[in-house]
């Protein structure tokens, strides 16, 4: 009787095999080169961005802290539209009390009962998460705007939004310093802990998680909930840095934060991508909008380079870019021969 | 442990009924397996079988009954159930793409220590389980990277990883080779001796005799019989199955008169195919055999362009007129037919109507100045589910809503509507009962009367050789050897299948 069995694995073997088969577990290549591309590009033509890293880092963080909760969603083959509108309101609720921890504190429950409300229309009642966070992301607006009189609520408290935007470590701001505790809990918590592992399993394949025994309404929950107490956090964050809180704050924020996971690797439908992708498409995103503000571009204009530069990274998917290939080849084909007989 | 007789029981399930709407899908069946015992549950597709296993696995809860497993109660619930030492290998892979192998093994029940995941420990575990069923994969591969087979293997992996008391395995050597099934069923005796208790299910009759020590044949859900294996023939399993008596028209062959060539392709080249030439006449049934993984399916899906090829050329003849075919769409408009492997996702749309199913490659003569035509739809799908046997035959329901051999017959009437020149079947009767198997053979030959040129993939050694006027058959993406009607024997298939060396029926 024989004991092993042939079933057609990747048998390839040496380090170059097993680079190169590690390699091909990854999800984040494209946002590497990417990345690698674009700080050539700005040191070459904007060495400023580079040098001034501070403002870079900032940036980054403004962009990434937002894009880190949102892939916690999307590894699960959520969405979350709403996390702008709860960025606005977790700043709004945090300006409006007088008493500066109470407002920190009620900000951040705040973001954790928006991340409830959204998982209890997708995990209980069964919306799709795009539809039931837009309906949240227009209600939270909307309350953003009733809680503040539409006009921007000044923080009681300046000085310690004044003493929040100082570097702290070394250039470091707390702003950045709190982006880089946010990525390594949610990278640890996704990489590491049990809980979060499972979201890719929720993502990759819902019934067999559910299959096996995994508590897939639970994992939506905390999911969404992470999304919403980050982007409350970013309120808080921005709140304090500015101090004053704006309603109509993080308008730009929704779409830069997806534009960061998709660049990052991070498939929309969920099971695969990583936070380190995510990382990696924000300070891409980050350093080009610096560079591009210095060389004095329009913010208009800058919206057409990441469009482009979005759509570029998303083409030169691996898999993506073997169906391109394909499909120009047919098209050769077919124009090259002609119908015979 | 009480002393009671159920207590040595291993798994004990006690008057199990299951509605589904209307129709009782399982009823009042109660089936009781002992340690060390093989205990197969065969039927035909719809019979409930699939049903009494969720049922015993926890996944769905039943109407009455009750589970036991040695002596206790199991709560409904997938967690009771794993809990209490049942554990399903699952019909449709339940494995998740994007996680590794090990994370695989162990989903649902990874080893942690204050919440975070202890690799080491759950590398152990699955390399131990994988020892235990005797398969090598690495451990850290992302599964989306694995074969077909080696995957059925991870899921089986993962249910002994439980160390469960009962095994519940559903159609495990469905996408096997027969190597592979040879060996998975010798797995499975050993595991039986290590004292599991094992309920099987599977369409394949001789399997069920070369593995179990007892049967039960259900069938609409009834029990009809359950019995020790010995006191059983093939045949008689089958009568029981079906319920009438059934000819398998095996050797059966029709008088094949091939006329022209219809389609010719030369040199084709595409990943897994290496330079592959073939040609299939009017009329005429033409065979692909090989193991799983041979290149079979993407030599068919690169000859009608649902794949790339990057050599390679495919005409159409037919009238005395050419066309080379360079995409698929060019293909289906000049008049090819293809009934993928996948038909739940590639063949149909489960949640549309059969009537719309049918309707759909045959637009345009169903409609009127590009308007549809109800009437005309009602009667020409109707038409065509008669002729393809559905049952029950009617048009309104919803595609997902059958059972897996009626979901193929609807895949064929959309073709034939369309009266193809060139059809392309892929595994046409995978998971089919041998009841509509052998109406869905009735069909393709009958379209090969007609004149279509019907080229089959099959892994099913018999049905390659009753429909087929001639076999190539394939390895490593070549044609290694082609065999007339006369010549073709399971013998001679998987000598050519397998190479020589390892040419083991």
């Amino acid at each position: 009787m024989s004991t092993t069995i042939s079933l057609g694995a990747d048998e390839s073997t040496g380090t170059w095999g097993r680079i190169r088969r590690t390699a091909s577990r990854r999800t984040e290549g494209r946002g590497i080169v990417l990345l690698t591309f674009i700080i050539i590009m700005v040191a070459l033509l904007e060495p400023l961005a580079l040098t001034a890293y501070d403002v870079t880092l900032g940036r980054i963080a403004l962009i990434g802290i937002v894009a880190l909760g949102l892939t916690a969603v999307i590894l699960m083959g959520e969405l979350d539209l709403s996390v702008a509108s709860t960025l606005a309101v977790a700043g709004v609720i945090m300006a409006s009390i007088p008493d500066l921890a109470l407002g920190i504190v009620a900000a951040l429950v705040a973001g954790l009962v928006v991340g409830v409300i959204n998982a209890f229309f997708v995990a209980v009642i069964g919306i799709n998460s795009f539809i039931a966070t837009l309906g949240t992301l227009f209600a939270l607006r909307g309350l953003a705007f009733v809680l503040s009189n539409e006009a921007p609520v000044s923080l009681a408290n300046k000085d310690a939004g004044i003493a929040f935007g100082q570097p702290l470590i070394g250039p470091l701001t707390p702003r950045i310093l709190i982006f880089i505790l946010v990525f390594i809990a949610i990278q640890l918590f996704v990489s590491r802990v049990r809980t979060g592992r499972e979201f890719f399993a929720v993502g990759g394949n819902r019934q067999a998680a559910r299959d096996a025994g995994i508590p897939v309404n639970k994992r939506i929950f905390t999911g969404f909930m992470i999304s919403g107490f980050v982007a409350a956090l970013a309120g808080v964050i921005n709140t304090l840095e500015r101090t004053t809180a704006d309603p109509t704050a993080g308008s730009t924020v929704l779409l830069a934060s997806f534009a960061a996971a998709i660049i990052g690797g991070n498939y929309l439908k969920g099971g695969r991508g990583s936070i380190i992708g995510t990382l990696i498409g924000a300070a891409s995103l980050g350093i080009l909008q610096v560079a591009l503000t210095i060389s004095g571009v329009q913010v208009p204009i800058q919206q057409i380079y990441i469009g482009v530069i979005l759509l570029l990274a998303v083409t030169t998917d691996p898999t993506s870019l073997r169906a391109v290939r394909g499909s120009l080849r047919t098209f050769r084909q077919s124009r090259m021969k002609t119908p015979d007989g | 442990m009480t002393t009671t007789s159920s207590a040595d029981i291993a798994i004990a399930a006690t008057g199990i009924s299951k509605r589904f709407g209307g129709a009782l899908a399982v009823d009042d069946v109660s089936l009781r397996i002992a340690p060390g015992e093989i205990h197969s549950i065969v039927g035909e597709n719809g019979a409930g079988k699939s049903t009494l296993m969720r049922v015993m696995a926890g996944i769905i809860e039943s109407d009455s009954g009750s589970v036991e497993v040695f002596g206790t109660p199991v709560d409904p619930g997938t967690r009771a159930a794993i809990d209490a030492g049942i554990a399903l290998v699952h019909q449709e892979l339940s494995l998740v793409p994007e996680m590794t192998v090990a994370e695989n093994i162990l989903l649902g029940a990874f080893p942690t220590r204050f919440g975070f995941t202890r690799y080491k420990d759950l590398k152990e575990i699955a390399a131990n389980a994988l020892a235990e069923i005797g398969v090598s994969v690495d451990l850290d591969e992302r599964v989306s990277r694995l074969s077909v087979a080696l995957r059925q293997f991870v899921e089986i992996a993962r249910a002994v990883a439980r160390q469960p008391k009962v095994l519940i395995l559903d159609e495990p050597t469905a996408t096997l080779t027969p190597a592979e099934t040879d060996y998975l069923l010798r797995m499975l005796s050993r595991l039986a001796e290590g004292g599991m208790a094992i309920a099987y299910i599977s369409h394949r009759i001789p399997e069920v005799f070369e593995i179990s020590s007892n049967v039960t044949i259900l069938r609409d859900g009834r029990q009809v019989l359950t019995a020790p294996i010995a006191d059983l023939t093939p045949q008689e399993v089958i009568d029981n199955m079906v319920g009438r008596e059934l000819k398998e028209d095996l050797q059966t062959h029709r008088d094949a008169t091939p006329g022209e060539v219809v389609l010719r392709a030369t040199d084709i080249e595409a990943p897994r195919v290496n330079s592959v030439t073939l040609e299939v006449r009017a009329g005429e049934i033409v065979g692909l055999g090989g193991l799983v993984g041979a290149g079979r399916s993407e030599l068919v899906r690169a000859i009608i362009g649902a794949d790339n090829r990057t050599a390679g050329r495919v005409t159409l003849t037919r009238n005395g007129r050419s066309v080379t075919l360079s995409s698929y769409t060019s293909a289906v408009r000049n008049g090819v037919g293809y009934v993928p492997e996948e038909r739940r996702t590639d063949g149909l749309a489960l949640i549309m109507t059969v009537s719309d199913n049918i309707r759909l490659p045959n637009r345009q003569q169903l409609s009127r100045f590009g308007i549809k035509a109800p009437r005309k739809i009602a009667e020409f799908a109707q038409e065509l589910a008669d002729k393809v046997g559905l049952r029950p035959p009617e048009i309104e329901r919803e595609a997902g809503q059958y059972s897996g051999g009626n979901q193929q017959k609807v895949v064929l009437a959309k073709w034939l509507g369309r009266r193809p020149d060139f059809m392309v079947l892929d595994e046409p009767t995978r998971g089919v009962d041998v009841g509509a198997k052998a109406e869905i053979h009735r069909l393709v030959k009958e379209m090969a009367d007609n004149g279509t040129a019907v080229l089959v993939v099959s892994s099913d050694l018999p049905e390659l050789l009753e429909l087929s006027d001639v076999i190539h058959v394939m390895r490593d993406g070549r044609i290694t050897g082609s065999l007339t009607r006369e010549d073709a024997t399971e013998q001679s298939v998987m000598t050519l299948a397998a190479g020589e060396a390892e040419a083991v029926a």
